[in-house]
Formats: C-alpha cells, sequence, structure tokens
C-alpha cells in the first residue's frame, strides 16, 4: 500500500537529489571556468606534436566536446547549459589515453573493477568491525578489549593508503606471498577457474588494506560506542537486574539498536566508494577508476578525469537518495515527512 | 581609531587566555588530549629544527648518497636519499610543510564553517535552509577526485598556502553542519531565551552567549580539520600530485616509491616519514577524542 505521504515524500527527494546534483555540477563548473590559460588547445597541440596521426573527424569531436565541457563556445547561458547536458547525458567526448574511444565507454569498463573491489571489502569490514566493536564493549575491561581498543585507537587515524604502502612491504616485499599488481590476468577476458583464482589472490592486498583500516577503525570505534550508549540506557539496566541471560539481552537489546545506525553508515559508505580508495588502486595499479583517474591525469586526459569526477558526484548523490528513501523502511522511528 | 584597537587588543588577549586556561584544564584532566597535545607538541619542536637546516638541504648529490643513519653528523643522522639529500633536514622541513598546509586549511574551513554554521543555526527559516543546502551539494561532490582535477587544472600555479586552500574547499561543510546543529540545541537553552528577552542584540547574544558554548566543538572541528588536510594532503603526494619540489611528509614518501626505495631495501628514507604521518595523526585524533569526552561525557570511559 502506497500512501499519499508516502508519495509525496518521494517526489520532495527526487527534486532535492536533482538540484543537489545541479548545484555540485553547477559548482565544478565554475572551476573548469576559473582555468587561467586555455588547456583545450594546449591539449590537442601537444597531441599532434607528438607526430601521431589522428582521425581528424575524432580530432573535431575532441576540440568541440573540450570546449564545451570547459565552457569556452557561446554565450555563458549556452556554455553552461551545453555543459551541464553534457554532464547529465555523460557524454565527456572521446579520451585521450586511448583517443578516439569516449571517455564515458573507458570509465563503463573501469567501473565494476571498483565496485567490485571497493564493494566486497566495504561490506566485509563492516562486518568485522561491527562484531569486534560490539563483543568488546560487551566485555569491557577484559584483558582483549583493552588491546583491541588501543590497536584501534593507532589504526583508526592511519589513512588506507599508509596502510597499503605497510602491506605491500611487509606481504609481497619482506614475505613474498602475494603478487604486487592487482587484477591484470583478466585482459585476455576469459573466465577459467585459474582466472578467477588469480583475480582473488591480486585483489587480497589492496582488500586488505581497506578491510584492516575499516574494520578495525571506524567501524569497530562506532559499534563500540554505540553499544556502551545502549547498555547504559535504562532499559538495558533493567534487563540485567531482571536476570536476563547475556546472549539475550546482546541479539535482542543491543544488536536491534546498534544495527539501524550501523546499516545507515554502511548504505554512506558504499556510496561513498566512488571517492574512497582511489588511491588504493594507484598504489597497486589496480584497474579501477581511482587508477583511471590517475593516468588521465598524468597524460593530461581531461574529459576522462572529469568524467570520473563527475561519476563520482552521481554516485554518492544516488547513495544518499536510495538511502534516504527506504530509511523510514527500515527504521519505524523515522515517519515521512 | 586608538580605542578599538585596544578594545580589539584587549579581545584577543581575553580569548587567548581563556583558550588557554580552557586547555590547561584539558590538559589536567583527560589522559588521552595530555599523550595527544604533548605528542602534537613535540612534532612541531620536531619541525621548527628545519629552521636550522643548512642552504644547501635541497640540492642534490651534496653528499654521499644512499647512506644509512648513523651517528656521525646531523645530516646523516637519518640517513640520506637515493640524490643525496639528508633525510633528517627532508623529514624536519617536510613537518613544518605539512603542518602549515594544514593549520591555513584548518584555520580558513573551520571559520567558514563555523559562520555558516552559526548564521544557519541563529537565522533560521529559509536562509537556513539555503545554507544547509549549500552545505550539502558540498558533501556530495567526492572530496579527493574534485582535489585530483584541482591539481591536474592548476599544476603550475601550486604553491604551499594555495594547496592549504584548495583542500579548504572540501573540508568546510563537515564544521558547518556541526556548529548549526549545536547552535540549533543552544538556541533552546533558559539562558538564551532571557538574553533575548533582556534586549541584548543578536551579535552580542552570539559573543557572549553562545561562542563560550561553541568554542570546545570549534576547536574539535579545527582539530579534526588538520588531521583531514594532513592526511589529503599526503595522499595527494604520495601518487604525485601534490608540490614535489617542496619537501611535505607526502612528497618524502612519493620520491622514495619513485626511487624504488622499498625495494632496494633504502628503509630509512621511506620508514621515517610514514612514522612521523602516522604520529601526526595519532596525536591529532588523541587531542579530539580526548577534547570531545572533556566537552561531552557521555563519551567519557566508564
Amino acid at each position: 500500500m502506497i500512501s499519499r505521504t508516502l508519495l509525496v515524500y518521494i517526489a520532495m527527494r527526487t527534486v532535492i537529489f536533482f538540484i543537489t546534483l545541479l548545484t555540485a555540477f553547477t559548482f565544478v563548473f565554475f572551476l573548469l571556468k576559473a582555468m587561467p590559460t586555455n588547456a583545450v588547445e594546449n591539449i590537442i597541440a601537444s597531441m599532434t606534436a607528438q607526430g601521431q596521426v589522428y582521425d581528424p573527424k575524432a580530432l573535431i569531436a575532441l576540440r568541440k566536446s573540450l570546449y564545451e565541457l570547459f565552457g569556452l563556445t557561446g554565450s555563458v547561458m549556452e556554455q553552461y547549459f551545453k555543459y551541464l547536458y553534457r554532464f547529465f547525458v555523460m557524454d565527456y567526448g572521446p579520451s585521450i589515453i586511448a583517443f578516439p574511444t569516449p571517455a564515458k565507454d573507458i570509465i563503463m569498463n573501469r567501473l565494476p573493477w571498483t565496485i567490485g573491489l571497493l564493494g566486497f571489502s566495504t561490506v566485509i569490514a563492516w562486518v568485522v568491525g561491527n562484531i569486534i566493536g560490539t563483543l568488546t564493549a560487551f566485555f569491557e575491561g577484559s584483558r582483549i578489549s583493552k588491546l583491541l581498543e588501543s590497536v584501534a585507537v593507532v589504526i583508526y587515524p592511519i589513512p588506507y593508503y599508509i596502510m597499503a604502502l605497510i602491506l605491500v612491504y611487509l606481504f609481497a616485499f619482506l614475505i613474498p606471498i602475494f603478487p604486487l599488481t592487482g587484477g591484470a590476468g583478466i585482459i585476455s577476458g576469459q573466465f577459467t577457474i585459474e582466472v578467477i583464482v588469480d583475480l582473488i589472490r591480486r585483489s587480497m592486498l589492496p582488500a586488505l588494506s581497506i578491510i584492516i583500516t575499516g574494520a578495525l577503525g571506524w567501524w569497530f570505534l562506532s559499534s563500540r560506542t554505540l553499544t556502551i550508549n545502549v547498555l547504559s540506557e535504562d532499559f538495558s539496566v533493567y534487563a540485567e537486574l531482571r536476570g536476563l541471560p547475556r546472549t539475550h539481552i546482546l541479539r535482542k537489546y543491543v544488536l536491534k539498536n546498534i544495527l539501524l545506525p550501523q546499516v545507515t553508515a554502511l548504505g554512506l559508505s558504499l556510496g561513498m566508494i566512488f571517492s574512497g580508495a582511489l588511491l588504493t588502486e594507484i598504489i597497486f595499479a589496480y584497474p579501477g577508476l581511482g587508477e583511471l583517474m590517475y593516468r588521465a591525469v598524468s597524460t593530461g586526459d581531461y574529459a576522462t578525469a572529469i568524467g570520473v569526477l563527475s561519476f563520482s558526484i552521481l554516485g554518492v548523490a544516488t547513495a544518499t537518495y536510495i538511502l534516504d528513501i527506504i530509511y523510514p523502511l527500515i527504521d519505524p522511528r523515522v515517519r515521512y515527512r | 581609531m586608538i580605542a578599538t584597537s585596544k578594545r580589539l587588543l584587549s579581545f584577543i588577549k581575553k580569548y587567548v587566555i581563556n583558550v588557554g586556561k580552557e586547555l590547561y584544564t584539558v590538559y589536567s584532566r583527560n589522559l588521552k588530549f595530555k599523550v595527544g597535545f604533548t605528542l602534537f607538541i613535540a612534532m612541531i619542536i620536531l619541525g621548527l629544527f628545519s629552521l636550522f637546516s643548512p642552504p644547501w638541504y635541497k640540492s642534490w648529490y651534496g653528499i654521499p648518497k644512499d647512506k644509512p643513519p648513523s651517528l656521525t653528523s646531523i645530516h646523516m643522522l637519518l640517513g640520506t636519499s637515493s640524490n643525496g639529500r639528508s633525510i633528517f633536514w627532508m623529514i624536519t622541513n617536510g613537518i613544518l610543510n605539512s603542518i602549515v598546509i594544514s593549520l591555513i586549511t584548518a584555520v580558513v574551513a573551520s571559520h567558514i564553517g563555523l559562520f555558516m554554521g552559526i548564521t544557519a543555526g541563529v537565522k533560521g527559516g529559509l536562509v537556513d535552509k539555503l545554507l544547509m543546502f549549500i552545505t550539502d551539494s558540498f558533501i556530495v561532490i567526492p572530496g579527493l577526485p574534485l582535489l585530483i582535477v584541482l591539481t591536474m587544472l592548476f599544476k603550475e600555479y601550486l604553491t604551499i598556502p594555495a594547496l592549504g586552500l584548495m583542500i579548504s574547499i572540501t573540508s568546510w561543510p563537515w564544521p558547518s553542519r556541526q556548529v548549526r546543529a549545536i547552535v540549533l540545541s543552544l538556541r533552546e537553552r533558559d539562558f538564551m531565551v532571557t538574553a533575548r528577552l533582556s534586549g541584548i542584540g543578536t551579535g552580542k547574544i552570539i559573543l557572549t552567549e553562545m561562542m563560550p558554548h561553541l568554542l570546545g566543538w570549534h576547536f574539535i572541528n579545527a582539530t579534526n580539520t588538520v588531521l583531514y588536510a594532513i592526511a589529503t594532503e599526503a595522499g595527494l603526494a604520495v601518487v604525485g600530485l601534490s608540490i614535489l619540489s617542496e619537501d611535505t611528509l607526502g612528497t618524502i614518501i612519493y620520491w622514495a616509491l619513485n626511487y624504488a626505495a622499498l625495494y632496494r631495501g633504502i628503509w630509512w628514507w621511506i620508514v621515517p616519514p610514514i612514522i612521523m604521518l602516522v604520529a601526526l595523526f595519532v596525536s591529532l585524533y588523541l587531542i579530539s577524542t580526548g577534547y570531545t569526552e572533556y566537552l561531552n561525557p557521555r563519551f567519557r570511559r566508564r
């Protein structure tokens, strides 16, 4: 049954979603406009200066798309709308890394890699971190809890890319059990068992670096704090006074209360995977969006770089939007307003 | 003119003394804050050593290359890099530059956040909605990809202050949201109603009634911004997107990686910057959680 309030709520959220995107894209537009030199002519000049012969039609398309992305043709309003149009239909023109291939296609090729690695490791980190965090708060005062807590205080502020460097040093150099680069074996396109095993082995280190910092960092600390808060509520104290078994309190009182905010946070961080962990991919040469962006930046491929940026804006905005819509379904305390 | 400047001076003096007193109270009461603060001060002192760095510290091959740490002279204290530079001086300069970048970000971003948050919270209504909408739109823009595109666009114009300002673009929305939430809860308190009913102007209410409650959170926000800025700059630098000709902790790691220091066993080039970064992160994190525990007893350990 869909009520009227629900429909109004969804409609409102959809409008806000589009306005947010519009605002974010507008901001990027002004940034690109602030670019001091005419980057486009520089790019094309440096491309043709290398002496290679390009398909003139593709070059013209490149020039046109870049001019529109940077807002260089027509009146200001015209520039703005052309730019917005390209952003909303995700047409960033031909890329330079793989010249006449559109930037959008390259990004689409890389997308499953990033979603696979980061989605997987985010979920694993969430599960592990929440289990450890809840248990340490539940058995507060035991030696293992104290140890884990001090470990978390050190690990939490360490960025994942530093963890990645440490892991590379430990497991690819000192004890070489993992290969250095991720995902290179797949290029052939065949999915036999060997290829998949190789893929997992190659993705292990990048995934580990995200899982360790996530699980022992934020998820551990937040679930621990939440559990401590729930345990100090009156109803938990009363449950304990009634002599309910500890496992019962853990399952029925603590878990039910901490899962809610944690699921929300999981949804948000899944949306953030497009902006997160880009650096891990670069360090491990993992063929995802982050590595693509890095290569785009180092070759001066503005179309691809801007494409990845607008993709990540879309990703985060969409995740927030979906979360806002389903949140009242999970949490009976929140009503559609 | 003289009267106003005198008043301003006395205000700043009072502000500094109050902040000092407050910090001292937290310092003596909270262990986490104490450890973090001491560590951070130690890092700053280490960074200030860079003021004594010899004029040739930036030049290559001034001293033998790839030498392990030895106690023979201060230049060799942490060994030398593959391009013959003293790692000790690189590290001290790197710490100072990293801290300067992040302090610029902290001062700019946390004050934009404070201003936006107070305005939104106090004015309410349409202004609040508009400001929060802008803030939310900025939260939607993912920080790292945006900064990568920015460093790409402004590569030739990057200086240390410019980098600090650039990182500010992505780091003001969270403080702004938080300050607004606190202002909203302050607005409903009894003493605010009393102040308003006794006819004190909005400006004075903000300065005398709200600021004392906000300052602690402002301090925490600033600390977190410092942490975020150091992490972001180092992240950009590690993949070579910062000012590579200057020493920051991140660029030292970049050059060490670039010369494959990790695989050639030149650990004294890559380990010190990583340790310094971790020490900075841990100290700032301890400062911010220690202060939060002091302000909000709910987070205090039972």
